[in-house]
């Protein structure tokens, strides 16, 4: 069943940076999920009836970091297969190796990406996802 | 036993022949005459004494010629007592009395004779034995002394080396060729918990465990002190160790091989409780990730939020707003280069980059970041030429530090040049060696300027003013970069004529160097 408009579910803790970057997906064309902390998007996810194509994460969230929430992801079958993408701002050679080792699609800097070369990089893994589905 | 010896010495020659009044100890002229006299004064008195008590009893006695006799035969007796105590004494005493003591002359000169011959031998073989005894003496207070000093030299010797083991603040171990200890000093002691006397006999490896930092014990041939004494160099190294009971303490240690006459006869471990330098250093890098992401967070909301101003997302602006627009944009895009180089510069200062050499197309790396600059150099209708070596083969070098030199190095060409300008790269082998040039024909850098461009947020007089973008950064990391990874860096330049930037890098390798960042992250 292909969805009429993409869905992404942005984990952000920054308010400033969850408006930015939903109101971007928006003016794309892509309806936005926004999430301000890991545990409102876990139970999100886990209640919601239609999954995201896509989760946009940020590593650094108030109440987890981002290999807490993948392990979290990984305990709902379903969940676990939804593309991850990390957008952050901390990348340390460590976090993106286990980040990726642990299921993340990639793992990208803010501050080195305008917001229309992170749509492009997200529309692909939906695109992907889809197909794979 | 050493003092007993020095009692028994005799001291002076009285000690050696036994004391005797008579011969050796002569008394003065004057008082033998007293004695004489005196003498003489008790004979004459016993005698006046013995005659007159004999005139009273004769007087009183009627047997007068029996008496009589008696008293003579006294007399008689008393006489040659008298004579015989003048002759025992010396001659002295013939001189000065008269009377009875006038004995034959000659009597007196054969007992002289006798006495001073007797007196002679007597006196020469006292000085040969005195002269003997001397030299032996001496001989044997030197000897004694020469022992005494060595003995004393070496306890100083033993003093000193104790001494300063014990307040060496390093932990040192010596060992036998097996790794058994024989030297354990103080601060040994104190940062593993076992004693000297405990530890000594026992071996190394044993009584001191190591451990990486992932908590694997460290298996005894990978141990430093047995590297040196297999290997026969010295070894440098970071480990945990294990003290005796629990804890640990993070050590650095250098174990050196002790080589005589070609052979290794033991070795000797040094090492330094760091455990305090880590604990600081971990958070030194756990401040500047914290900093690092609270930096980038406002400048990345600036970034996105005047991109979606520009692009008119949420509304179109007239021309003079999205001029603004693009003004806070610009300098929030320095803030951002600024904040990852002092990162950057802080993480290769404190030894924390990777180095991670993989086998690299230098060709394909350089167009890449060629790629990169043409948009900043077409901007300024500059002209960039690229001239690599055919032939170069793969080069083992880590593909993300050396592009960031060339980026840099590229960066600064298009910046410092004027419109139009031409650029130009050039990377050639040369012996073991990959040179790399990259020149320019833009302001170039002044002579006095020359020792400082290197320098952490130098920025040339003659720029400043024209280019108000660059940080005073990159050079400063680009050198940090070539020089940890064992090549050298060097330009030339003339103002208003250009610059030529040359770096070397070993054909053989970087050195691969376990760190924990990479740039940039």
């Amino acid at each position: 069943m292909s969805k009429q408009k993409p869905t992404v579910m942005v984990v952000e803790d920054e308010s400033l940076m969850l408006q930015a970057i939903s109101k971007k997906l928006e003016l794309n064309g892509i309806s936005a999920i926004s999430c301000s902390s890991g545990k409102q998007a876990v139970d999100y996810l886990n209640n919601i009836s239609e999954l995201p194509d896509a989760i946009w994460l940020d590593y650094q969230l108030k109440d987890m970091d981002g290999l807490e929430f993948m392990r979290q992801l990984k305990k709902n079958e379903k969940c676990a297969q939804i593309p991850v993408i990390v957008v952050s701002n901390s990348a340390s050679e460590d976090k993106v190796h286990s980040m990726l080792a642990l299921g993340a699609k990639q793992y990208l800097l803010k501050a080195g990406y305008r917001l229309d070369e992170l749509i492009p990089i997200m529309k692909q893994f939906i695109s992907e996802n889809n197909t794979q589905a | 036993m050493d003092s007993q010896n020095s009692q028994s010495v005799p001291q002076s020659i009285d000690q050696i022949l036994p004391q005797s009044n008579s011969y050796v100890n002569s008394p003065s002229p004057g008082k033998i005459s007293m004695k004489i006299k005196y003498k003489q004064l008790i004979i004459v008195g016993f005698s006046v004494l013995t005659v007159g008590l004999l005139s009273i009893f004769l007087y009183f006695s009627e047997k007068t010629v029996a008496y009589l006799l008696v008293g003579l035969i006294v007399a008689l007796v008393l006489v040659v007592v008298e004579t015989i105590l003048l002759l025992l004494n010396s001659k002295v005493g013939v001189q000065t009395r008269d009377g009875i003591s006038q004995l034959p002359k000659s009597f007196d000169e054969a007992t002289e004779k006798l006495k001073a011959s007797y007196f002679e031998d007597l006196e020469k073989k006292v000085s040969e034995k005195t002269k003997a005894l001397t030299q032996r003496i001496e001989e044997l207070n030197s000897e004694q002394h020469i022992n005494k000093e060595a003995e004393e030299k070496a306890l100083i010797e033993e003093a000193k080396e104790e001494a300063t083991l014990t307040s060496i603040g390093e932990g040192v171990v010596v060992t036998d060729p097996q790794g058994k200890i024989l030297v354990f000093n103080q601060a040994a002691e104190l940062m593993t918990n076992w004693t000297a006397s405990e530890a000594v006999g026992r071996f190394w490896f044993e009584t001191v465990p190591a451990m990486d930092e992932k908590g694997y014990l460290i298996p005894r041939i990978d141990r430093d002190m047995y590297k040196a004494l297999t290997i026969g160099k010295k070894v440098f190294s970071e480990s945990i160790y294990l003290k005796r009971g629990s804890g640990k303490i993070t050590a650095a240690n250098t174990a050196a091989p002790i080589i005589l006459k070609g052979q290794v006869i033991g070795a000797v471990q040094v090492f330094r409780d760091i455990s305090h330098e880590k604990e600081i250093d971990r958070m030194k890098t756990e401040f500047i990730s914290l900093a690092s992401h609270q930096l980038r967070t406002p400048l990345s909301a600036i970034k996105w939020f005047c991109e979606m101003l520009i692009n008119g997302d949420a509304g179109e602006l007239n021309p003079e707003q999205k001029e603004y627009a693009q003004n806070v944009s610009d300098s929030n895009e320095r803030m951002i280069s600024l904040v990852n180089s002092l990162l950057n510069i802080s993480r290769i200062e404190s030894g924390r980059i990777i180095i991670d050499p993989k086998p690299t197309n230098i060709n394909k790396l350089i167009s890449e970041v060629i790629n990169e600059i043409k948009v900043k150099s077409d901007a300024k209708k500059q002209q960039i030429s690229v001239s690599v070596d055919s032939d170069l083969p793969l080069v083992n070098i880590d593909p993300q530090l050396i592009r960031e030199v060339y980026v840099n190095l590229l960066t600064n060409s298009s910046r410092y040049t004027p419109d139009g300008g031409e650029i130009s790269v050039v990377i050639y082998k040369k012996d073991d060696e990959l040179i790399s040039q990259v020149s320019d024909n833009g302001y170039g850098i002044p002579k006095k300027d020359y020792d400082k461009i290197f320098q952490k947020f130098y920025r040339g007089d003659n720029i400043i003013k024209i280019e108000s973008d660059g940080n005073g950064l990159g050079l400063y990391l680009v050198k940090a970069i070539i020089e940890s990874s064992g090549g050298k860096i060097w330009f030339e330049s003339t103002e208003e004529k250009g610059t030529s930037f040359y770096f070397s890098l070993p054909l053989s390798g970087m050195q691969a160097k376990k760190g924990e960042v990479t740039l940039s992250s």
